[in-house]
């Protein structure tokens, strides 16, 4: 084909161009380690980044809401382990109080060392976190959940609810127990009953926690013990029906409707006590009943009993409390393994989401650098192949 | 032997003729658009001596440009094409560019409020966790506004180059009618052709080819007819129309081409195709308007998302959240031709049903129609357009009012300026409502089975706060009292049926039994309440866009994959026309082009030929002298 002049010009200029604009592509690809420089390099793998950009940062996310929660919860675990230590200390008291040898002196002293380690519990039901909420609140963060009315009762004035926070896709952690659920649904007696003295018992018989022989056969109600004399015993329903009666030995089983308690000491005719269905008692009534019981003094034996009896059902109360601070305490421990796992799967998943990156955007040096140079010897090769040919011409010779 | 002598003169001044046509080819061998001309030489007629027929020389035919019409033809749309494509493609890449930067793109921008929900969703009481909220709101209110207005000054710049072209092809038009006038003059005197006046035309009709395709037709007269669109005449003759720009009838900022020949003016923009004007039309309808569209609809899904959940919780001091979003309303734009005075007010009833498409509403006399504006797909419209009934379409609720008369046109862009009106509302962090409204619970000494759930308000506006207490009276019927227990309603029990009362809904499932109690609280002092945190967080990764299935995310990632796409595709198309436009362009300079050994050749013909001619007059006198001699 003929072939004009400026033709041939203007062709490899316009190649010598394309190759320039390839090279310097390449260049600037190798300068920024990026293979996709815009969207329109590769639009799907600048979509895929845009959805991978997403994806690490709900992840980098999730690992600060991971780092408060744990955080919350160590400081909640602390918080449990302190109350559980103050109980441990308050049931060595009580232990000690329910020995026959103390005196009204001596059980007055105890109900004060008794009233400080109350003080300590009810310091430790109102903790704060670390960003000034309350721990025992629930929502309500910004309520002291815990204060004496006016009746003189440790109400909670939190509210129910426990607040969870994601810390990874489709799994949240809760990062609270409300104070309801810690200190005060506290189940009462044995979890199924409760028993107690008639506080107008002349005799010294003195009642024990009692324990169950067949959950099953117990009928909810409260019930009385009653002694017709000092060796004859019958309960009562609340309508006065007797459910069961028998003779009275001291220690010996008394039992009905799937129950057992056991009486020791010399009970008077007309002693009544009662085995009723439990509810639930708080903490703070708990350790206040305690005190209340050892200031009462008791200085015959009747007084005694009463204590004595009222003491066991304490010393009951303050094993559940403390079996409901443990449990509290392993559901925290629970939920920071929890996040101890999350947060080695996050690591994981970071590192995957950063090769996947890489894989989609980021620039294979070795191809990279072995392009540039051929595309150098190219233009190099143009450059020169151009100039000698743009040397001929015929005219060279006129 | 006097024809020797004049044979000779005629040899000599057809190869001067010949030697300066190749000096003007060598001399405009650079010169654009220039056509290699040929001098045509033929022999004189012969005459008659005796017996014999004696040559008597030669004569220059013509000069003629060496041209194809038909190759010229289709270098000019192929350059049409490539022009096409070129400027597509720069413009493309202008967005492509502004989306290219990842670490302040919009996705991550967005990302960044998401997070910032979610850690006030970790730390519900802590105020900076709630500024950091707010700032990541603004921040993100910029962005889309950069963005928005990246794109729009484009607009504008694509509308003033509108406007410069149209000029520019009223010009050449011009130029092109006059040369028309001068070839038509000059071929009528001389019946030879002008071919360096052919050569500046054909360079002005494709200099006109650039801007926009055309296609022409020869006259016998030797004048040029330039058709441009769809066949509308731009040059006759010696006369040529003017294009003009005029307003878009519903948009006067959107630049439109007119025609104005000697009939009335019609607008051809539909029309054209091809060169800078068909790049520029075909960016802003296939990628500009729908990117800017796009971008809306993001911006719209996520202050309606945020704004509907803040209005369902509490904020810090346990008040009903407020709007955190201001966003531009719904465009409403009455065509310019319209006679009747009507108008609407469209309100986005459902950002999930939301599309990035804008619509035309027409009145056929009888019913308003609704068509995209995009395709012209027809679109059912449900309801009567007013008040009561408002027309639902694509998630607008339009309500039409004024009198419209049959042919009357609306334009709607539900999406175009919503970024443009969109600020941030709340200015104090503690108005962020992180916290539900309500707080239910079950009584601890519940018997039966039955499970209250999280509760909502089903009337925020109507909502009596308070504590309620909801109670079976029976294991079949309920009774609602509030604090001072008084009932508030009562019920019949059926397990999962929403119960209703004073503005608040709650739901109970599972088998009651008589005397459970469930407490549905006023959670005025949920400070440490994280719910509606959570579900804000939740609902801007969740697919909510294009009917539930596209995220916040998701839609800028399609955003910017679009774009990618395009880009690519116009620097594909825009490489691929190079090429025919190249080959064309070598086919045409292989017929016209000059070559300037091919001159320096001829030189060397012409100039040999142009002694011996002369040698021819030498020897014709010497044969003459030795005839003198002979006789002397």
């Amino acid at each position: 084909m003929r072939l004009s002049t400026s033709a041939i010009y203007q062709l490899k200029v316009q190649n010598l161009l394309e190759q320039q604009a390839a090279l310097s592509k390449t260049q600037s690809q190798i300068a920024t380690g990026k293979r996709v420089q815009t969207p329109a390099d590769d639009p799907v793998a600048a979509a895929q980044l845009s959805k991978l950009a997403d994806t690490q940062a709900q992840a980098e996310q999730f690992g600060k809401n991971s780092a408060l929660v744990t955080n919350r919860l160590q400081t909640e675990e602390q918080a449990l382990a302190d109350a559980h230590a103050v109980l441990q200390r308050t049931r060595e008291l009580v232990l000690q109080a329910n020995t026959a040898t103390l005196s009204d002196g001596d059980r007055t002293s105890i109900a004060t060392e008794l009233k400080s380690r109350l003080d300590e519990i009810m310091s430790i039901a109102n903790r704060k976190d670390a960003n000034g909420e309350y721990l025992f609140a629930g929502y309500a963060g910004g309520t002291q959940p815990f204060s004496r009315g006016q009746a003189g009762a440790v109400n909670y004035l939190g509210d129910s609810g426990a607040r969870s926070v994601p810390v990874g896709a489709g799994l949240s952690v809760q990062d609270s127990d409300t104070g309801s659920h810690v200190f005060m649904s506290i189940p009462a007696g044995n979890g199924l009953f409760t028993t107690a003295a008639g506080a107008t018992n002349t005799g010294s018989g003195v009642i024990d926690a009692g324990s169950i022989n067949s959950r099953g056969a117990w009928v909810t109600g409260a019930f009385t013990l009653g002694f017709t004399s000092g060796s004859a015993w019958q309960v009562t329903d609340s309508s006065n029906v007797v459910v069961a009666s028998g003779n009275y030995t001291s220690g010996g089983a008394i039992a009905f409707n799937g129950v057992q308690v056991s009486i020791i000491g010399a009970p008077a005719a007309g002693d009544t006590f009662t085995i009723a269905t439990a509810g639930t008692r708080d903490i703070f009534s708990t350790l206040d009943g305690i005190v209340t019981a050892l200031q009462g003094g008791a200085s015959n034996d009747a007084l005694r009993a009463q204590l004595n009896s009222s003491l066991n059902g304490s010393l009951q109360q303050l094993d559940q409390a403390t079996e409901q601070l443990l449990t509290v305490r392993s559901q925290v421990g629970a939920r920071l393994s929890t996040l101890d796992d999350a947060d080695g799967a996050r690591q994981a998943q970071l590192t995957d989401l950063q090769i996947s990156a890489g894989q989609l955007v980021g620039l294979d040096y070795a191809a990279a650098v072995s392009k540039m140079s051929q595309q150098t010897v190219a233009l190099q090769a143009a450059q020169q192949s151009f100039a000698s040919i743009a040397k001929l011409s015929l005219f060279n010779y006129l | 032997m006097a024809d020797m002598l004049s044979t000779g003169v005629s040899g000599l001044l057809a190869f001067q003729r010949a030697l300066d046509t190749t000096s003007h080819n060598i001399a405009n061998a650079s010169t654009d658009g220039y056509s290699r001309q040929q001098v045509d030489l033929v022999t004189r007629s012969t005459e008659t001596l005796g017996n014999s027929r004696l040559g008597t020389g030669v004569d220059v035919a013509t000069v003629r440009r060496l041209y194809d019409e038909l190759i010229a033809g289709q270098a000019r749309s192929a350059g049409s094409g490539f022009r096409q494509f070129d400027t597509f493609s720069t413009y493309a890449s202008r967005i492509d560019n502004l989306f290219s930067d990842a670490a302040t793109g919009l996705a991550t921008t967005l990302q960044g409020f998401v997070s910032a929900v979610q850690t006030v969703a970790t730390t519900p009481s802590s105020v900076p966790a709630r500024q950091v909220l707010l700032s990541q709101a603004q921040s993100l209110v910029n962005r889309l506004k950069s963005y928005d207005g990246s794109l729009a000054s484009i607009n504008s710049q694509i509308s003033s180059q509108l406007q410069s072209e149209a000029t520019s092809i009223s010009t050449l038009a011009g130029n092109i009618a006059n040369l028309n006038g001068k070839i038509i003059a000059a071929q009528g005197s001389s019946q030879q052709p002008p071919n360096d006046l052919l050569d500046q035309r054909d360079k002005l009709v494709g200099d006109l080819a650039t801007h926009v395709n055309v296609s022409t037709l020869a006259q016998s007269d030797g004048g040029l007819s330039v058709f441009i669109g769809t066949g509308q005449a731009l040059v006759i003759g010696a006369d040529a129309a003017k294009i003009a720009t005029a307003g878009d009838q519903f948009d006067p900022t959107s630049v439109r081409f007119v025609l104005q020949g000697t009939g009335p003016a019609t607008d051809i923009t539909d029309a054209l195709v091809g060169g800078t004007v068909g790049g520029l039309l075909q960016f802003r309808n296939q990628m500009l308007d729908p990117a800017r569209n796009s971008i809306g609809q993001t911006a719209v899904t996520l202050a309606t998302l945020v704004n509907t959940q803040q209005a369902a919780g509490l904020d810090l001091r346990g008040q009903i959240g407020k709007a955190l979003f201001a966003v531009g309303a719904v465009n409403v734009l009455p065509s310019s031709h319209n006679l009747g005075n009507a108008g609407a007010t469209a309100t986005r009833s459902d950002v999930a049903a939301l599309t990035t498409a804008d619509y035309q509403l027409l009145y056929d006399g009888a019913n308003w129609q609704m068509t995209r504006a995009d395709n012209g797909a027809a679109v059912t419209l449900a309801g009567n357009g007013t008040n009561v009934s408002p027309f639902v379409a694509d998630g607008l609720s339009i309500v039409v009012s004024g009198t419209p008369q049959a042919g009357d046109r609306l334009l709607l862009q539900p999406t175009r300026g919503v970024v443009a009106g969109m600020s941030i509302l709340l200015t104090q962090p503690e108005k962020i409502a992180a916290a539900a409204p309500l707080l239910t619970s079950a009584a601890a000494a519940n018997t039966g089975s039955a499970t209250i759930d999280a509760g909502q308000l089903s009337g925020p506006a109507v909502w009596v706060r308070g504590n309620y207490a909801l109670s079976f009276t029976t294991a079949t019927t309920w009774q609602v009292t509030d604090a001072s227990n008084a009932v508030v309603v009562t019920g019949a029990y059926s397990a999962g049926a929403p119960v209703t009362f004073n503005g608040v809904q709650v739901v109970i499932s599972g088998v009651p039994a008589a005397g459970d109690r469930f407490q549905v609280n006023d959670n005025v002092s949920g400070t440490g309440d994280n719910r509606n945190a959570l579900q804000i967080a939740s609902l801007l990764n969740k697919p909510v866009l294009n009917g539930g299935s596209v995220s916040l995310g998701d839609n800028v990632g399609r955003l910017i994959s679009d774009i990618g796409v395009q880009t690519s595709q116009a620097q594909a198309g825009r490489d691929a026309q190079q090429i025919v436009m190249n080959d064309a362009n070598s086919a045409l300079s292989s017929v016209n082009g000059v070559n300037l050994d091919e001159e320096a050749a001829n030189l060397m013909r012409f100039q040999q030929a142009y002694q011996a001619a002369a040698k021819i007059i030498g020897v014709a006198n010497t044969v003459f002298q030795s005839l003198l001699d002979a006789t002397r």
